[in-house]
Order: C-alpha cells, then structure tokens, then sequence
C-alpha cells in the first residue's frame, strides 16, 4: 500500500514538472507575443488624440462611478478606404514576393553545392555563410549603397570596362532594394536548404539513375520534390521579415519604393498616428498568418497521411 | 560449365582505387546467360565496390566490362541493360509503390497504358497486388524488398543486380525469400549478381559462388564444390565450421604426401596433386564428416582416436560437441539427432571420433 503511496507522489511530482517545462514556451509567447499584440490590437481600436499617450482609452470612467467601453473600426475602414494602404501591402508582397524568389534561385544551388561537398570543406563553407552575420546588418545595407551609387564601384567598373557610356541608375531602385534583400535574407535561405539537402541519401539518386534517369531527371524527380520541406521554411524565413522591412526600403529604395515598414514609420513617428499605425501592423500580421497556417496544415496533413 | 557456352558477362582486369586503398585489385570473371551468381565476402573484401562497377555507379580505374558481348566500362548507368537493388532497398519515399516501380518505364517514355500493365504484372510477380498506393514507410521490411525487386526487374534488365537482398530481413522471412527469388529467377530467366556476406544465403541461392578477400577471387565454383574442396585455409574456415589442424610434412614424392598430424594421432597420406613447397601444412575436416560414439569403432576402413567430450550444444536438428583429443587438440564435431531420445553422450564423456580418410583435406596457406 504505502509503496502504492510513495508512487502516486511521484507521479503527481513528475506531471509537475512535465506542465512546467511544457509551460516554459507557452510563458515565454504569452508574455512576448500575445501580450504586446493584445495591447497593439486594443489601440488599432481607438481613435488618435493629442494626448499622453496619443489616443482614446478602452475603459472610460463615466461620471457616475460606471465603465462604458469604447472602440472603433474607423482605423480598419480607413485602411481599405484609402487606396494608399492596399497598395501599399499590395508592393510590399510583390517585393516580398520577388525578392525571396531570387533569394532561393540563388540559395538552392548554394546549399546544394555546401550540402554535396567533403566533411572539412562543408563547416568552411557554412562558417563563411554565417560570417557576414558578425557584421552590423544596417551596415551591410549602407555599403550597398557606396556599391550601387551613380558614382559607385559597379558603374565606375561598367564604364571602364566601356560597357556604358553613362552610369546606369541603380540606388534609389526598386532593382537596389532586391539586390539588398537577397543579399540580407540570403543565409536564412541557404541554411534551412542546407539542412534539409544534406540528410538527402544519395542512394536515391542513384536508383533513379539506375532506373533510366539522366542527372537532371533525377534532381527534378528525386531531389527537388524531397526538398520541399527545407524549400517552403527557407521561403518563409526570408518572406515574413522581407514583407515587413522597413531599413532596406529606406536606404536603398526610391521615393516611389512603397513597402509597408515605411507606412507604418510614418504613420507613428511622422503621423503620431498610433491606432491607424497598430491597424496597419495588425493586418501585416495577418497577411503573414494566413499563409504560414495554411503551409503548416497542408505539411501536417501530409504526415498524417504517409503514416496512416 | 561447356567452353561453347557463351561469356554473358565478362570482367577483364578490373581494378577500383580509392585514394590510396584498392577496393578491387585486378579481377578476372565470366559469368554465364541466366546463372545466379554470388559473390561472397566479408565487408570491406570489395564485393559491393564490384557490383557498383557493373551498376555503372562506379567506374573502373583499370580493365573493362563486357555485358553481352558490348563493352560497358564508361556507359552511363541509365544507358546500361542492367538494374540494381540496393542493400537498403532505396525506394522513392515520396513516392507511391505504383510510382515507384513505374518511374524506370515513365524514364522510357512508355505509353501510360502499357505502363499500368507491366506493373500490375510486377505486383502480381513479387505478390504485392493491392498495395499500389501505399507509401514506402507504410510497407514492412519484406514488403518493401518486394517493391524494390518489382521496381528492378519491371525494366527486364539483361542483368539483376542485387546488393545483400537479405540483410534486412529477420531470420524466417529470409528463408522464404530466398526459395521465391529463386523461383522468379527461373521464371524470369534473367542473369542474378548477387553480393552477399551471408555464406548460407550464397550457398542455397547460387549456381555459383566467388569468393573475395581483399579485392580478389580467392575461389569461384559450385557452393559443393568450394564447400568439399576449398582451395586454401581462408576458403575453408569462411564457408561454414570446420577443423583446421596443424600438420608437418614428413615425405613427399610424385605420388603422394605424408604428414604427420598430432592431433589427428600421427601419419597421414594424400594423394599427390602438387608438389607443396611450404613443410607446414592444415588438415581440414569438417564437423559433420566424423562420427563420435562411446564404443571403440569396429570399421576397419575408418581412423580413430580418443578423447573426451569439453563442451555441447544442442540446437535441435543436430548437437555439436568439442572434443579434447588424447593429444589435447579440440575437434569439433556435429552429430544429426537421429533418434528421439535424451542425449545418450554428455560433458565430460570418454568418446571415439572416427572418419573417412577421404573427407580430410591437406590445405596450404
């Protein structure tokens, strides 16, 4: 009996420490994800005052000792009634869109190369990925711009090679904001890639060439669709932070470079406009929502379905 | 063999290097339309590296290949008759069981239809009818060798290439398979290449086995004939148990040899094939070959020596005793358990082994 005791304690202390390090993460979300949206959410709903801080409380204390609530939608209305706005998301994922595209054309045969090459060259050739990363980000996109610029080393080298006769316009672009962004973005492509590419069995590729399948065949057949998972996370990686960037635009884009990040620093810091800058920000978020629920579901169901 | 019979495959000075160490040193090897060939040996002996040469996964640093009468050496391994089913199986994961023994047909740029029927013909062949839309990982071990099999053959190759077919297999499953492959490479009447470490496995399986050790054949015949004349001591001990006993010349002339082997109880005489040039030798004697009984044996024809029992197994279908001789050699002996009775010859037991002269072997190095 008391050895039965003695057991059930250990139980109930197990589970214990089972919720708490379950906990751990979920803590962690509440207190830096669903906490800062709830409070971004709660000023999208109120209007802009001149005040301390600058809009309308949810909570009023009515004369009478009572609480009324207060809220609009005034913020998300005038989000798609101002086309500016729905343009303005609508170039924000075209450049999203465009930049991750050649982020992976570049990254695939990089992580392919890196994933295919011997044990010692391979941690070589990923440190130098990396490397850059030790470098401040904001200073990596500023000297783009000496690079990029009318009087820049691409030019100067286009003109003495007398390619050109006139420097070509190139900082102050939308072509400068992809260069920066592939750029940027261009390790967390190639290391999820790498990572997936490398547990490829080269044994397949092999029984696809055996079968009748030239080298190309068998990357297209065998390779590529294996590569899928390691595909979809490094596009992920680089479309939700490339949507919403903000340093790239500014520094290398042109007047006419609209992206969402720069909407949304003005509307707060130029503007003050808190609550349309938060509606701003809330619909961004759901844009990033929407597709990445739907890649995990689609992923999960085609797990459940190889191991029913 | 006939000499008439034509080489189908032919493997002329075949070396493979990789950096400094040599997988495959000079290899010499005919194998006939339709046999079931192995080659057995140990890993690291450059079975595998052979096969993967023949595959085309692999090219040869020296010799050529010859696979009905056209050299192979550089060609593509898409551009070879010849299929090759890896010793994991390597199916498509992402593909279904039709996919996957499809996909050599759809490289063909075969019609859908007749596509759809030759794989039914394979599943219906490795018996695996109504599984086409499974996933690999939804298949057990010996289902999923049955679809890498379907998935080589679908292509009729010349030649089938098999790398350890078996070794994923437990124990019964191996047993049954081995008698189906059997079965379908007489149906089939395609040449099997099948590289195995497995001694039992070439020993039912082949028509003929070789045996490698270091990059090289060391002996190649019928699994009886490497069996009851091994032609060296390493051939010997690797193709299942035997005594290896040590043994010194005492004369030798055109005819024939004596030895003395102490552990056998003194002279010995062979028959004379080649004059050996080493004073050292190894008697062989295989387990099964020596009776053992508790009665002094009245056989006239037959030797015997004395000695008491050490150890015993029983393992059902036969007991295998080791036995210290009077000399204080041990001999292994198996004994068929004939009767159903309790063990009448037990630890410690004083016992006569006796044997036929004609089953010792005299063996070099």
């Amino acid at each position: 009996m008391s050895g039965l005791l003695v057991n059930t304690n250990n139980s109930i202390r197990e589970n214990l420490w089972r919720y708490f390090i379950v906990a751990i993460p979920y803590i962690w979300l509440l207190l830096f994800f669903l906490a800062p949206f709830v409070i971004v959410f709660k000023i999208s709903l109120a209007d802009p005052i001149i005040a301390q801080p600058p809009f309308t409380p949810l909570f009023n204390e009515s004369s009478d000792g009572g609480f009324s609530i207060y809220t609009t939608f005034d913020n998300f209305l005038y989000l798609f009634q101002d086309s500016l706005y729905f343009v303005t998301y609508l170039n924000s994922v075209k450049l999203a869109f465009i930049a991750t595209f050649f982020t992976l054309l570049i990254g695939y045969p990089i992580a392919y190369g890196i994933a295919r090459s011997p044990q010692p060259t391979r941690n070589i050739l990923l440190l130098l990925v990396v490397i850059p990363f030790w470098i401040s980000f904001l200073l990596r996109v500023y000297s783009w711009m000496g690079i990029l610029k009318t009087n820049g080393l691409i030019n100067g080298f286009l003109l003495w090679l007398g390619v050109i006769d006139q420097p070509l316009e190139l900082l102050y672009t939308d072509t400068a904001v992809y260069i920066g962004m592939v750029y940027s973005y261009l390790p967390y492509m190639i290391l999820p890639l790498y990572a997936n590419l490398v547990k490829l069995d080269v044994r397949l590729l092999e029984a696809a060439s055996d079968l009748g399948a030239k080298k190309w065949q068998g990357f297209l057949d065998v390779t590529l669709p294996l590569s899928m998972p390691g595909i979809i996370a490094g596009c992920l990686l680089v479309f939700i932070p490339a949507i919403g960037e903000y340093v790239i635009p500014a520094l290398l884009g042109g007047a006419d470079t609209l992206m969402i990040g720069r909407v949304l620093f003005d509307e707060f810091f130029l503007n003050r406009d808190w609550p349309v800058a938060s509606a701003v920000a809330i619909v961004l978020l759901l844009l990033l929502v929407l597709p990445i629920v739907y890649f995990q579901k689609k992923q999960a169901q085609e797990t459940s379905e190889a191991t029913a | 063999m006939t000499s008439d019979e034509k080489n189908f495959i032919e493997i002329k000075g075949v070396s493979k290097h990789f950096g400094d160490v040599v997988a495959v040193d000079n290899v010499d090897l005919a194998i006939k339309k339709g046999e079931l060939f192995s080659i057995l040996g140990a890993s690291g002996s450059g079975k595998t590296t052979l096969l993967r040469i023949l595959a085309g996964l692999e090219i040869p640093s020296q010799g050529s290949i010859l696979i009905d009468g056209v050299d192979m050496t550089s060609v593509a391994p898409y551009n070879r008759p010849v299929n090759i089913m890896f010793q994991n199986y390597a199916l498509f994961p992402h593909m279904s069981v039709f996919e996957n023994i499809a996909y050599g047909l759809k490289k063909e740029g075969l019609q859908k239809e007749s596509i759809e029927e030759k794989v039914q013909k394979m599943l219906a062949l490795v018996k695996l009818e109504g599984y086409e839309n499974r996933k690999p990982n939804q298949l057990s071990g010996g289902q999923s060798q049955r679809v890498a099999l379907a998935r080589s053959l679908v292509k009729e190759p010349k030649v089938l290439l098999l790398d350890e077919p078996m070794a994923a297999l437990d124990k019964k499953l191996r047993q049954s398979t081995q008698f189906e492959l059997m079965d379908i490479h007489y149906e089939l009447g395609i040449t099997f290449v099948i590289v195995t470490h497995d001694q039992e496995e070439a020993m039912t399986l082949s028509d003929r086995i070789a045996i490698m050790e270091q990059g090289q054949f060391v002996q190649i015949g019928s699994p009886n004939l490497i069996y009851e004349n091994p032609r060296s001591k390493f051939v010997a001990d690797f193709l299942g148990n035997i005594n290896l006993l040590e043994a010194t010349i005492t004369e030798q002339n055109d005819k024939e040899i004596v030895v003395d082997c102490a552990a056998l109880g003194g002279e010995l005489k062979f028959d004379q094939t080649e004059q050996a040039n080493a004073s050292e030798m190894t008697v062989a004697l295989r387990p099964e070959k020596v009776m053992i009984e508790k009665n002094i044996p009245t056989n006239d024809d037959q030797s015997h020596i004395k000695g008491i029992v050490e150890d015993f197994g029983y393992f059902g279908n036969l007991s295998i005793y080791r036995v210290k001789t009077e000399s204080g050699h041990v001999i292994q002996v198996s004994k068929q358990n004939r009767d159903r009775v309790e063990q009448s010859i037990k630890w410690e037991d004083e016992v006569y082994l006796s044997w036929d002269n004609d089953s010792l072997m005299l063996l070099g190095e």
